[in-house]
């Protein structure tokens, strides 16, 4: 909401208050002040200057050293360069201190040698339309030492941003009424008396949904002439930004900023018999003053005539066809209270909002109802001539939105830590406008709806007594750790050793794109119906709930491609979403990590060679994620990428991994292949416990054999650890493959076979092996994979 | 035999230190002190050395040995010496460094971490809640009317299901209280869902940090302390730390939360960094209905809550000014986190 700085002065005192402790004070109140535009001359500093003596600069031949009685006593040495000027001649001077535009504060400078105290100024020095050239002469009988804003229009408008709780505010008279109260200065007195008023008989106000406007009120003027607005009107609009239409107009609009209390203006002849405020009817159209035609429902109120045709949304918008025309010359002032969220509800669902809209929405105070159409019928007949028509019709009653409200002095000291008395809290209170009654219970004024429990008064007491007041505690109980806790450490362990492994932690969005879907590698293929669509997405980019993490790490990879990046090694951890509920909403989020490699994994330099990463790449990142544990990869198909395996850890599944296709590869411009994993964090988070005991080292040394094998080319090595493993030789305490051979021009090998070979350990717990019982094992195992695998040894 | 042995200890002398390699002195050894080797064919002969002699052969042999041994042994380390030295002469310890993995942890979670580090300290425990909500804990029981600006389909992700995404995590106070009775010390990291249209200020979904305190005494002086504690401790010791009065609809009284910063090259100034207020009694009501009992009863209970973007809080520590770089994830700006 805008403010004007002078039109808020013509409800309160406000002079010697500078700009910023107003902004302080609103601050603190809780009204955020947003921007101040100050428009003409603001500061105190610049004032009225008399020239008396203007000598040549002893060091510059442009400039001339002046002295000026500024008012002060004595005279002021200021050096000047403008030319325009007589000896005697009243100009602007700026005292050191004035703040000029752009933030530029005048000082005591020396010029060439020669001290000046302030600055000479010119219009446009001054931030107004430019004049002369050189310094702006003001008139020979200006008073010197006056600041020269006195001699201009100049006004600050505030941008303020008032909270929903506090509607109060949302005008001139609500804003200067808090400002005094919180200056503790009075509010001037406002002339209004509100004429005489009569219920209306239903032929001129029927009133058909009480609930939605309980209160109406109409007055007929006769006889207007509309054009434009006098001057003051029109600079009071002005002020905070508004244009001006008509005299009419802008008396509804200015008695709105002035009170709070939004009005409406209907042009008599274009009405058939009274009025009737009545809710729409289903499909009912009605067609705004902006032009837009809306279809409304019975949840709506308007305003229509006798005939049915329907003059204004209520409290919202007028209709294009009933308003204040230059050829009207009858209107008919409305002024009335609409309920909150009846206004609220046909806003938003017309999307319609108008500064009405915005005060009844939130909530007016239904007692300025008749003041603020008294002060309007006073101001038309002022500007728009014409013969008001007493008595003011009505209709209901305006509605009592409070009650007494008790300050319960235990809660309120417990609250405020003893900070502050209850004596000095009714006075904040009595400041406020509420009266203390003789049961001890305050009384609310009828436009602080928003005050009506005892929370609500200990909440003005502590606002006004500020925040700063209140002592500062620092204790708390004792609370065990969570679940939650332990997984977040857990979590950040795997976060830090993956960036320690080279990783870089992404953090992508979780609304994804239907055509990223092609990425999602979620641990569980996705059904029909598991994927989560928001009903309203803000574009297509963003319209499914992420069923896994990778495809926003394949965009951002994309991302960095284009960006010239050779080496992605990418991780992100977070929620993964999906409908467990096969077609019923069975919201699922799971907490999962996935992993990108992709590039240059080994960068070229001059004592190594670059490699790309692959697979087993991305395998050791797992195996390192999960020490201790034996990492496999179970090729199992997944649609949509190459290579799709299950990832277990011991005999456990912990998540999936893949290629992506290589065509996808393609369409994103990669030229390394792209490896991905997904993974399930609640179960690495339980390989991260760490170990119960410590294992005993081995006491006597062991022995190695090697092998090599000659298998077919289409072998899983998991074939070979399996009989291996299966074999059960209790000597063998470790094996691992350190060759694989392959020949693909068949000469060393067959194109069809390849040679693997393995080193083989073998260590008893309680003594040195010989070579014999070494031999003997070695043998055992080695028949173990002949028989199972038909192996030639090489 | 007594003239031979100074001359084979002179020759096998020469040719040592004539050695210019160790292969060099090896022929050396062997061809003076090896099987055949001059000195020890001499010494096979001391058997024919009349018996008054032996000793004195003896003694010239021991002495021949020892002087070759000696110089042999001399010899090695000098040779060995040099070839150390012109090995290490061949390293150009100015060449660049063999390259190391280098990863990062995203600012979100460094900033995250901090802030749970610091309240964690001060003694509360995390908690969670799911992104995908109801309207009754991410607004119902949060005291906000059906008809809030906030809950319109303007602003707000809704689904079919009439579930919604999360619009702030204090639907985990919800949850939370829940589940739990006072004394509750809380605080829940998390994803939050606006439905904004994402530009340099703006993130659809962003990330939030809540904080909730409930007890039988926890007051204004409680929630005070406790912020400026927390800030302090997060932006430094001498940070000026305000509470401007402001309205939510769960807490009541509001405060807005700033502290004065100075970012480079401007002017210290106040900057939000956060929102808190006293838990409104109708949320304590409202969480007493869900649960069917009054744990939570308003006239015993009492308790604070705070909430903070940790995304704003990464942009005022790095200076990062547009806050899509904290989603586009591009490396060059990820390594600086390194």
């Amino acid at each position: 909401m805008n403010v004007s700085l002078n039109w808020l002065g013509s409800h309160l005192d406000l002079s010697g208050k500078s700009i910023k402790e107003i902004d302080d004070l609103l601050t603190f109140a809780g009204v955020e002040v947003e921007g101040i535009t100050a428009t003409g001359i603001t500061s105190e500093k610049i004032v009225v200057a008399q020239i008396i003596e203007a000598l040549p600069h002893p060091h510059a031949d442009r400039l001339k050293v002046t002295q000026v009685d500024a008012g002060e006593g004595t005279l002021r040495q200021i050096v000047c360069g403008a030319q325009n000027y007589q000896v005697g001649d009243k100009v602007p001077c700026a005292l050191p201190g004035a703040e000029l535009g752009g933030g530029f504060t005048i000082g005591v400078t020396v010029m060439r040698k020669v001290e000046s105290r302030g600055m000479l100024c010119s219009a446009t020095e001054l931030g107004l339309p430019p004049g002369v050239d050189g310094l702006m002469i003001l008139p020979a009988d200006a008073e010197v030492g006056m600041p020269v804003k006195r001699l201009f229009d100049s006004d600050v408008m505030l941008e303020l941003e008032v909270t929903p709780n506090r509607p109060d505010l949302l005008s001139h008279r609500g804003m200067a009424r808090e400002l005094a109260a919180l200056l503790k200065t009075p509010l001037s007195e406002m002339d209004v008396a509100t004429g005489e008023t009569a219920s209306a008989d239903a032929g001129v106000i029927q009133l058909a949904a009480p609930d939605a406007c309980p209160f109406y009120s109409a007055v007929r003027i006769t006889g207007v002439t509309v054009g434009p607005s006098p001057p003051w009107l029109v600079a009071r609009l002005e002020s905070i930004g508004l244009r001006p239409i008509n005299n009419i107009v802008d008396v509804t609009n200015f008695v709105l900023h002035e009170l709070g209390q939004p009005l409406h203006a209907f042009d008599a002849a274009k009405l058939s018999g009274g009025l009737v405020v009545r809710h729409a009817h289903d499909g009912e159209s009605f067609l705004a003053l902006d032009e837009s035609e809306h279809r409304l429902t019975p949840e709506d109120l308007l305003i229509s005539d006798a005939s049915g045709a329907a003059l204004a949304l209520a409290g919202v918008m007028g209709g294009l066809h009933s308003g204040v025309t230059p050829a009207t010359t009858e209107i008919l002032l409305e002024s009335a209270y609409f309920t909150p969220h009846g206004i609220r509800r046909t806003s938003r669902r017309t999307a319609l909002s108008s500064d009405s809209s915005y005060r009844f929405e939130r909530g007016v105070d239904p007692s300025s109802v008749l003041t603020a159409s008294a002060v309007a019928v006073k101001l038309i007949l002022e500007t728009a001539g014409g013969i008001a028509q007493t008595p003011t019709e009505i209709a209901g009653m305006p509605p009592v939105l409070t009650r007494p409200v008790t300050l319960d002095a235990r809660k309120l000291d417990q609250l405020m830590g003893g900070s502050i008395d209850l004596a000095a809290a009714g006075e904040i209170l009595t400041r406020l406008g509420l009266t203390e009654r003789a049961d001890g219970a305050w009384d609310v004024p009828s436009f602080r709806a928003d005050l009506h429990r005892h929370i609500d008064l200990v909440e003005e007491v502590a606002r006004v007594h500020g925040l700063a007041k209140v002592p500062s505690r620092f204790l708390g109980a004792f609370v065990p750790a969570s679940p939650v806790d332990a997984a977040y450490d857990a979590d950040m362990v795997m976060r830090r050793r993956l960036a320690a492994l080279g990783l870089y932690e992404c953090q992508t969005i979780k609304l994804i794109a239907e055509n990223q879907m092609i990425d999602a590698l979620p641990l569980r293929a996705l059904q029909l119906g598991d994927v989560i669509r928001v009903k309203l997405p803000l574009s297509e980019d963003h319209s499914v709930m992420r069923p896994s993490l990778v495809p926003g790490l394949v965009a951002s990879a994309a991302r960095n491609v284009r960006q010239q990046t050779k080496s992605l090694s990418l991780f992100e951890m977070g929620r993964a979403f999906r409908n467990a509920g096969g077609g019923k909403a069975k919201d699922q989020e799971s907490e999962t990590l996935a992993l990108l490699i992709s590039g240059s994994i080994t960068p070229a330099g001059w004592n190594q060679t670059e490699r790309a990463a692959d697979l087993y790449d991305l395998k050791g990142v797992i195996a390192a994620l999960v020490p201790n544990r034996t990492i496999r990869f179970m090729p199992k198909e997944r649609d949509g990428f190459a290579l799709g395996c299950d990832v277990k850890a011991d005999d456990q599944t912990i998540g999936v991994c893949a290629r992506l296709q290589p065509a996808r590869e393609r369409d994103l411009n990669f030229t390394s292949p792209v490896f991905v994993a997904e993974l399930d964090l609640t179960k690495l988070r339980k390989f991260l416990t760490g170990i119960e005991h410590v294992a005993d080292l081995p006491q006597f040394p062991g022995s190695s054999r090697d092998a090599a094998m000659d298998l077919p080319l289409a072998t899983p090595n998991a074939t070979i650890e399996d009989i291996i493993a299966k074999c059960g030789e209790p000597l063998l305490v470790s094996s691992e493959c350190f060759d694989v051979f392959t020949d693909p021009t068949g000469e060393k090998l067959a194109v069809d076979r390849k040679s693997v070979a393995y080193h083989f350990h073998y260590r008893a717990a309680e003594r040195t092996l010989k070579a014999d019982d070494v031999d003997a094992a070695h043998q055992k195992v080695l028949a173990a994979l002949t028989s199972k695998l038909g192996v030639k040894f090489r | 035999m007594k003239e031979q042995i100074p001359a084979i200890q002179t020759a096998a002398l020469a040719q040592i230190a004539a050695a210019a390699d160790e292969r060099m002195l090896e022929d050396a050894r062997v061809a003076v002190l090896g099987k055949k080797g001059h000195l020890t064919r001499v010494a096979a002969g001391i058997k024919e050395v009349p018996p008054q002699d032996k000793a004195a052969v003896g003694q010239l042999l021991h002495a021949a040995r020892s002087a070759i041994t000696a110089a042999l042994d001399e010899k090695q380390r000098v040779l060995r010496d040099l070839s150390d030295r012109a090995a290490l002469a061949g390293i150009d310890v100015t060449l660049p460094a063999r390259s190391m993995p280098l990863g990062a942890l995203h600012p979100l979670t460094l900033i995250r971490d901090e802030a749970i580090g610091i309240l964690r300290r001060m003694g509360f425990a995390l908690a969670d809640g799911p992104e995908i909500e109801d309207e009754f804990h991410c607004f119902d029981a949060l005291n906000t009317p059906a008809d809030h600006p906030a809950r319109n389909e303007k602003d707000t992700f809704y689904f079919d299901s009439g579930k919604l995404l999360r619009t702030h995590t204090s639907s985990v106070q919800i949850r939370t209280m829940e589940s739990q009775v006072p004394p509750i010390r809380i605080i829940a990291p998390g994803s939050a869902y606006r439905r904004d249209e994402i530009d340099a200020t703006h993130l659809s979904v962003f990330n939030q940090l809540e904080g909730l305190y409930v007890g039988t005494d926890v007051s204004l002086p409680d929630l005070k302390g406790t912020l400026e504690y927390f800030l302090h401790e997060l932006f430094g010791t001498t940070t000026e730390v305000r509470f401007r009065p402001h309205f939510f609809p769960f807490t009541e009284p509001s405060f807005e939360i700033d502290v004065k910063l100075q970012i480079k090259g401007q002017a210290p100034r106040w900057i939000e960094v956060a929102g808190c207020g006293m838990v409104d009694p109708a949320v304590f009501e409202a969480i007493n209905r869900s649960r069917k009992d009054q744990a939570f009863d308003p006239e015993r209970v009492t308790g604070f809550a705070f909430g903070m973007g940790l995304d704003r809080l990464a942009m005022i520590r790095w200076g990062i000014k547009d806050i899509r770089l904290l989603i586009e994830n591009d490396v060059r700006f990820l390594k600086q986190f390194a």
